[in-house]
Formats: C-alpha cells, structure tokens, sequence
C-alpha cells in the first residue's frame, strides 16, 4: 500500500499552534504543497519526515503506523527527506554524503555503492562526486541533497523547496525527474513557486493559516481564478483566489 | 539443407581462421546452404572471446569510476562511527590538554592539583557525547533524525567513539593522582556520560552536559566526607546511577537524538 494518510493532526510549538485537525490523503504521483510563508508547509513536511512529533494526529505512511516504533523503523526505511535548510558535513565528498545517508537508511549493503553512484548521477553530480561538500556551489549542494533523499529509492519522498537554488536549466531537468519518481511512489514538493507545480505536479495541496484549503488537479487550480484576481498566469490567479476565498471564511 | 553438418571442432578452428585455405572454402561453401551450422557457429566460443576483448577495451575508455568503497561491515562501523560532527575539533583538543595536565601531574603535583584532573576527566567523555549529536552542534541532525539508523542507535555509536579516546585519558588521570584505583575512574565517566544521554532526551543534549558537568562540579569541589577518593571508589553508586539513566534512555530511545530544533 503507497498512500499517505493524516487524520486530525495538531501541531504546536509552544503556545503557537500551527495546525489543528488537519486531515490529508496522499496517494502515488507528484503532489505540490502550495501556500504562503508560515503557513505551515515545512512543520507538516518535518512530521511526516518523522523529525518532529506531531502533539496529536493519526498518521498513517505507506500502511505504516508511526505509533508503533517497528513499523515506524519500516516507514523510515522507505523514506526520503530534503529539508529547507539542511547542513554537512564539510569535509565528506558528495559521494561519501550520499553513502552515510544510505547506511542510515538500512539499505542492504550489497546495494549501496552502485545505488549510492546512480542516485548522484541523477541528479547530474557524479563528475563532482569526490569534491567536498565544502567546494560545492548552493545549486550542487542541493543537488547533492536530493542524492540522499532519492539513494534508497524511497517510496515517499518529501522534498521542501528543491528547486531553491536551482538554476532554470537545473530546475527543466528536476522536474523530469520528479515526474519520473512520481511514478511509483509518492511525492510531496513544498515550494512557492507555483511554475513547479503546473510542470511538474499531479495534484496541489494549498495550506493557509494551519488548514488545507484546497486539494486537487493544477487544473481546477487554474480554473479557480478569475481575471479579477491579481496574478501574471492562470495558476497563479486561481492561488490568490482560493486564499482569498478561504480566508474571508470565519473559522 | 543437408544430412551432413560440419563438425563442433571443425567449425571452431573455422571460426578462429585456424583451418587451411583449402578446408575452409569447403567449409564456407557448406555454412552457404545450410543454415543450421551457421547457427551454431554464432554461437560459438570464439564469439565469448570477441565479447570479452570489446567488454576490456570499452572498460578502458570508459571514465573512471571514482572512489567506490566496498559495502563491508568495517565499512559501515568506520562510515557511522567515523562521521563526526564539528565540534570534535574542539573537543579532541580538550582531550589533548587533559593529557597534557596528566603528564603536568605526574612530573610534580604543586604544578596541577589532583582534584583538577578528577574534576575533568570523567566529564570529558559527557560533554564529547552531548556536543556530537543535537540540533545545536550536529549540522545533520535534521536528516539523520528521520532515519531509522538515527536516534538512539547513532548516538551510541558515536558516544562509543568518544569513549574510546576519552577513557584511557581518565585511567591515566587516575593513575597519576592517587585518587581511588586508576581503573575505577570508568566508573564516573561512564555513569556521566549515560546520565548526560538520559538528561538529553529531556532537554537539549548541550544543556544536559552543562547540567551534569556543573552538578559534577559541585560534587568535586565540595567533596563529601571520607575525600575525593570516596566518590571514585564508590562502585555501587556509580553502578546505580548508570542502571536508573540507562533505563531512562530505553524507555525515551525514540527522543534520544531525534529531538526536533
């Protein structure tokens, strides 16, 4: 079973609660995560990286309950994370980065260094793969970070602003292999640009202000907006539409 | 097609260009009608053999392959042992001045005082511990804590590193200040060090050495009655405290190490 379920989460940290009752399904494609700065994007990617524990919610990954520490190692082991920001280690080469993260991951020894070799080369480094991490431009850095998401070939995949960084030739080709892993598993991309969304996205979540206030094709998207609403293209007319719609509704 | 077929070792030396000009017109003559031969002769040895000189020669130009370790075992230890974060410059020199007062000790005691060494030593290995995992001081720590190898098993791993530099230190200590058998001086820093895993599913793992290298402080500098040696040599003690902390980290393992930032 490759699906995503969150029921009824609630997230806070401290007294700042940022989400309550949230509910979200995820099946296998690529699925943007649209939504304006604090809206929660990143704190709903880091708890269903597992890197933060939700206070409450019912979060099912790929079948596995993560209240149950065995099945939450199995989830794990089939998990991919790419953080916003995210640090090295300066002295490892990109290949020794990708390596330590396949180690993490519990992948079958027998596998690594030809998994480890593949998931550079997607990503376009494997020229750069003995360079320090500490030699590497911000575009290769984030490269060399989606390596490490991708190296266990993970059935779901969460990505938070991938393509920041990315220069546009870069972002044509992350997007072809987005659509390539969407494939068959699931895959999240957090991101504000919401080109990304129309190329390379099968579905879009928009979260606002701790709620999802909308789910569905980049299509119905687009069709949301009108020519009233403020936006150079059709995705980005029907975004301001449908915050705009879902903020003048009380809570 | 014929009744006749040329035989497998005739075909061979064919193949090979190992057959007189005379025979291998005849054979040549045959492969033209029948089309079983030529079938075997495709498949023969010789072709395994053109295979493998294009397999070498496209090997030779391809790039080379960079450096690909083996996946061994050894290879695991050193890669999850061997990743350390940045503060281990700091504190690997931290070690190397605690050996330098040792050896400061052992030449003449007006120049470092015991108490000193007894009030560093054991906490070294506690606060090496606390600065290599954590939001604070481990530039990874938000990938590695969604890993199922995170958490608690990393953090041992490295902890196991520490300890390994750090303890031969304290037993040196130990033996040069008289304070209680050299070997017990394990005691305190391994109760520490598992009262600082302990501490640190609780709070952040560097506050938690802060917290235990001053209460350990304060334990040294007002030392209870009977001397400093009682603290060293009170096995059952340290036996006890390292049981309860050890407890405490399994029953909170998913906390250790994977607290979020």
């Amino acid at each position: 079973m490759t699906t995503v379920s969150v029921d009824g989460l609630r997230v806070s940290y401290g007294k700042r609660v940022v989400f309550d009752d949230l509910d979200l399904e995820l099946g296998v494609g690529v699925h943007g995560l649209l939504g304006p700065n604090g809206a929660g994007k990143t704190t709903l990617m880091r708890v269903l990286a597992t890197a933060l524990h939700p206070d409450r919610g019912d979060i099912r990954l790929l079948g596995h309950h993560i209240g149950d520490p065995s099945a939450l190692r199995q989830a794990r082991r089939q998990l991919g994370y790419l953080p916003q920001a995210f640090g090295f280690y300066p002295r490892f080469t990109v290949r020794e980065f990708v390596e330590y993260f396949a180690w993490l991951k519990e992948m079958p020894p027998a596998r690594i260094p030809l998994a480890v070799d593949r998931a550079i080369e997607r990503v376009g480094l494997l020229e750069r793969a003995d360079d320090r991490m500490k030699h590497l431009s911000g575009g290769m850095l984030r490269r060399a970070g989606i390596a490490q998401a991708i190296v266990n070939d993970p059935r779901l995949l969460l990505l938070d602003e991938p393509t920041a960084g990315l220069d546009p030739e870069q972002r044509v080709q992350f997007r072809a292999l987005l659509r390539e892993l969407g494939l068959d598993a699931v895959v999240l991309v957090s991101t504000h640009l919401v080109e990304d969304v129309v190329a390379a996205c099968t579905r879009v979540n928009l979260v606002d202000g701790g709620r999802l206030v909308f789910t569905g094709l980049p299509d119905e998207l687009m069709a949301a907006g009108g020519d009233g609403d403020s936006g150079d293209s059709p995705i980005e007319r029907g975004y301001t539409a449908v915050l705009r719609g879902a903020r003048t509704v009380p809570r | 097609m014929t009744g006749f077929h040329v035989d497998a070792g005739v075909l061979a030396a064919y193949a090979e260009g190992g057959l007189a000009d005379v025979d291998a017109w005849s054979v040549e003559a045959h492969l033209d009608r029948c089309a079983a031969c030529r079938t075997s002769i495709a498949s023969d040895a010789s072709t395994a053999l053109v295979v493998e000189a294009v397999a070498v020669s496209l090997g030779g130009r391809l790039p080379t392959q960079g450096r690909v370790r083996r996946a061994t075992g050894w290879r695991r230890i050193r890669v999850l042992v061997g990743a350390g974060p940045a503060a281990r410059t700091a504190w690997l020199l931290s070690v190397a001045v605690t050996g330098v007062l040792t050896a400061g000790l052992a030449v003449s005691p007006t120049v470092v005082p015991p108490w000193l060494l007894l009030l560093i030593a054991p906490a070294l290995p506690a606060v090496g511990t606390a600065l290599s995992y954590g939001p604070r001081t481990d530039p990874l720590h938000e990938l590695i804590a969604g890993t199922p190898q995170g958490g608690l098993t990393i953090v041992l791993w490295r902890t196991l590193a520490v300890l390994t530099v750090a303890a031969p230190v304290a037993v040196l200590a130990g033996a040069v200040t008289d304070i209680g058998p050299p070997g017990l001086w394990l005691l305190p820093c391994v109760g520490l060090t598992v009262l600082t895993l302990a501490l640190g599913s609780l709070i952040e793992p560097a506050y938690a050495a802060l917290v235990v290298a001053g209460a350990w402080a304060v334990v040294v500098l007002a030392p209870p009655v009977g001397g400093l040696a009682v603290l060293v040599s009170s096995g059952p003690g340290w036996l006890g405290v390292t049981a309860v902390a050890a407890v405490v980290v399994y029953v909170r393992r998913e906390r250790v190490g994977r607290q979020p930032a």
